[in-house]
């Protein structure tokens, strides 16, 4: 009698072996996987692949109906949930088991940088900084979040880019705008500027591959195009025909678009800055940004945003709620809409594919969370609580 | 909250009323969105979502058509867009708000002739033929942080299992090993039998291997030097590569014109007759480009079959290929030009004009990186 539980459980050990070395998936007893209506054929990996990934779930438990149609509405539950599970899968977040979505402010990861923060950028290693206040760029580590430069020298440092190897950052005063630059690879020091001759406000900025472009909110001054050069001064070329209060600009990969804050307006332009297409959006509409497909636009005054098709300039929607409270700034981490309330004090967080609430998190009493970015890891926010001011990793 | 002077207007214009807090979808008059045919049930979120991301368009712009079975052509319509979506908005370049896509975007002075070039995930590491130096650039600045030295006759990079390995086009050939972690110094030599003139190198997981001028090395890595070398002749002449599909090793014959899939010993399994002077293969997952003296050609690697001879696009006789996850860029020998490719559908994206002949060049998922050897710089586009 013990001879053979012995011989039984020496022959399971063995089978367990055999499997293990075979690599085998257990506890599915269909002919593909736990499809009993599915051949064992070429077609059953990929069955099981849109199985395991959760694309399906089968007609039943057992069943898959491989001869069956598929319907409009099927499709559309098959595509949404490949989308999703590949965008999770392939995020930076997922490599690094990082599937949380940050719940209060208690956790937030805190630099103090300057006295008040501006607009943020990320070259994809580090996040950069303007002060509105105090004329420095700082640069802070995104591993770690430590301050690693402070740059001095660019008075109402307000918009930020990284492009060209290099930053960039406007200054909103409300004469004529300057834009200066930054080279990351050289000791911090002061800026360089490259331009003084911008319109008056200068707020957004963005890059199309070859010209840097910005908005300027004041007194009717319009949108400044740059034109890189070998040395500065560099050329500036400023269009002010149909703009009011232009502010916060994207590229979509083909055009600039550009809010309009006074005229309630987002703007498509072409290469020469005129306005190729109007979309009329929320009561004073703020920073926008692009996520590969719709052009997420928070408006200030309204506490909404309009996600508006790029390649068409329709309205898809208009999302309230969910702590939208005077929302100025919306940032894309490749899955997530992140939109600041600077009013109530709030980030909110928006599933980007099909514009679904995911959570708002407030930053705490009096943060005032303006400018944000993502490095694709984490979102950055500034507050502007200071001084001194905040940075803070969501 | 303090106010923005000209950024906002804020104060006693604001009239944001009590926070709606659950959230909410306005200005879509249908009862799924835009579309009146399709029920507010289970279902209407994933309608919405593949409406949102521009996968479908709705049969018109008020209805879907929700019980409509799906033609194969329709469905290849929807997976391609499916596709694309996601691979836009899944890259790094989305999560940074780069979706430019033209002209080159900064340069580094390294040595005098940097040839081979490939990235960490952060830095950047290239090869000088000249001065014998590897070195380490930030990705994000250009910065040049480290100089290894000691790497005669450098040629190929790759980085793996946390190392650099740079192969020699040495007679016979050498292998240099590199330790991030360490400080900077002299390159450590691991191996110096190799093939004549290694001038490519790939990792499969488990071995090395370099291409050589008539023959490929395969480098076993050992906890001491030197490592273990076995060269193979037969069936070579001088090649180029190699790349690594997940499965195979695959090089080119240059004076045969042909593409190889090798075997784990170096047994040649296919070849694939791809035309004259092929240069680096290069796998974007799925696919494997070859550059040549004429076309660039598209090979599927599970048949060998030739999916594509592609011309034009500022391609002129091929040396070398990178991708980025959505984008294929090829460097020429006799042009100043850079060809630039959508690897999902192999479209053109454009050429680009770099103002010198490139080299070798490679991606670190947000830029394009490549060796612009008569410059002695790099540059990143």
């Amino acid at each position: 009698m013990v001879a053979s539980a012995r011989r039984q459980r020496a022959r399971a050990s063995l089978l367990a072996g055999v499997a293990i070395l075979a690599g085998a998936a257990g506890g599915l007893f269909g002919l593909c996987g736990p499809f009993t209506d599915v051949a064992a054929d070429v077609f059953c990996p990929f069955v099981l692949e849109i199985f395991y990934l959760g694309i399906t779930t089968g007609t039943t438990a057992t069943t898959y109906d491989p001869t069956g149609n598929v319907t409009r509405l099927q499709m559309a539950a098959f595509l949404s949930r490949t989308v999703d599970g590949v965008l999770k899968r392939g995020s930076r977040r997922a490599a690094l088991d990082q599937f949380w979505t940050t719940q209060n402010a208690s956790v937030l990861g805190v630099t103090t940088v300057g006295n008040s923060p501006g607009l943020l950028s990320s070259d994809g290693a580090d996040i950069w900084v303007p002060d509105t206040t105090d004329g420095t760029v700082s640069r802070v580590r995104a591993s770690d979040g430590k301050l690693l430069e402070t740059w001095t020298g660019a008075p109402n440092a307000w918009g930020v880019l990284s492009a060209m190897g290099r930053i960039f950052v406007d200054s909103s005063s409300s004469g004529a705008g300057a834009l200066y630059r930054i080279d990351p690879s050289q000791p911090a020091g002061a800026v360089t500027t490259l331009a003084t001759n911008l319109g008056n406000g200068a707020a957004g900025i963005a890059f199309d591959g070859a010209r840097i472009w910005i908005g300027n909110s004041i007194g009717g001054t319009g949108v400044s195009i740059v034109t890189p050069g070998a040395t500065p001064p560099w050329t500036v070329t400023t269009v002010t025909t149909g703009f009011g209060e232009p502010l916060g600009t994207i590229y979509d990969g083909s055009n600039i678009w550009v809010t309009d804050r006074s005229q309630n307006r987002l703007f498509k332009l072409d290469p020469s800055g005129a306005i190729l297409q109007t979309v009329t959006v929320g009561l004073n509409p703020g920073y926008p940004v692009f996520d590969g497909t719709n052009i997420w636009v928070p408006n200030f005054q309204e506490s909404s945003v309009s996600v508006v098709r790029a390649s068409t300039g329709n309205v898809l929607a208009t999302l309230t709620g969910n702590g939208l409270t005077g929302p100025p700034l919306a940032t894309f981490d490749g899955q997530r809409v992140l939109v600041t309330s600077v009013v109530g004090n709030r980030v909110s967080l928006w599933k980007a594919a099909d514009l679904t609430p995911i959570s708002f998190v407030s930053t705490g009493l009096d943060t005032s969370p303006w400018g944000a970015c993502s490095d694709g890891i984490h979102f950055w926010i500034a507050l502007d609580s200071g001084p001194p001011g905040q940075l803070v990793r969501f | 909250m303090r106010t923005r002077s000209g950024v906002l207007r804020v104060g006693a214009a604001f009239l944001a009323a009590a926070a709606i807090l659950a959230g909410a979808a306005g200005g879509l008059l249908g009862t799924c969105g835009p579309f009146t045919d399709t029920a507010n049930d289970v279902f209407c979120p994933f309608v919405l979502e593949v409406f949102y991301l521009g996968i479908t368009t709705g049969t018109t712009s008020t209805t879907y058509d929700p019980t409509a079975n799906v033609t194969r052509l329709q469905m290849a319509a929807f997976l391609s867009r499916t596709v694309d979506r996601v691979l836009l908005r899944g890259s790094k370049r989305a999560a940074l708000d780069q979706f430019w896509t033209k002209g080159a975007v900064g340069n580094t002075t390294v040595g005098p002739s940097p040839v081979g070039i490939k990235s960490d995930g952060t830095d950047v590491w290239v090869a000088d033929a000249t001065d014998g130096i590897v070195r380490r650039v930030r990705g994000s600045d250009l910065t040049v942080l480290d100089t290894w030295t000691g790497a005669a006759n450098a040629r190929g990079v790759v980085c793996g299992a946390g190392k650099v390995l740079v192969s020699s086009a040495t007679s016979p050939g050498r292998l240099y090993f590199i330790d991030p972690l360490g400080p900077p110094g002299g390159v450590t030599t691991v191996a110096s039998n190799l093939g004549n003139i290694a001038r490519g190198l790939a990792f499969d997981g488990n071995v090395v291997w370099t291409a050589n001028n008539g023959s490929v090395s395969i480098v076993t890595p050992l906890n001491t030097n030197p490592w273990t070398v076995t060269t193979v002749t037969t069936g070579f002449s001088t090649v180029a590569g190699p790349e690594f599909d997940g499965t195979n090793i695959w090089v080119t014959n240059v004076d045969l014109g042909t593409l190889l899939k090798l075997d784990s010993t170096g047994g040649i399994l296919l070849t694939v007759t791809v035309g004259n002077g092929p240069g680096f293969p290069l796998f974007d997952g799925t696919n494997l480009w070859v550059p040549t003296n004429g076309p660039l050609v598209v090979v599927r690697p599970g048949t060998g079959a030739i999916l594509a001879t592609l011309t034009g696009n500022g391609l002129g006789n091929g040396l070398a290929a990178a991708f980025d996850g959505q984008r294929i860029m090829v460097t020429s020998v006799d042009t100043t030009f850079v060809s630039l490719w959508k690897a999902a559908d192999l479209t053109p994206l454009g050429s680009f004009d770099l103002g010198a002949i490139p080299n070798r060049l490679c991606s670190d998922g947000t830029n394009f990186w490549i060796s612009m050897n008569a410059l002695g710089q790099v540059m990143r586009f």
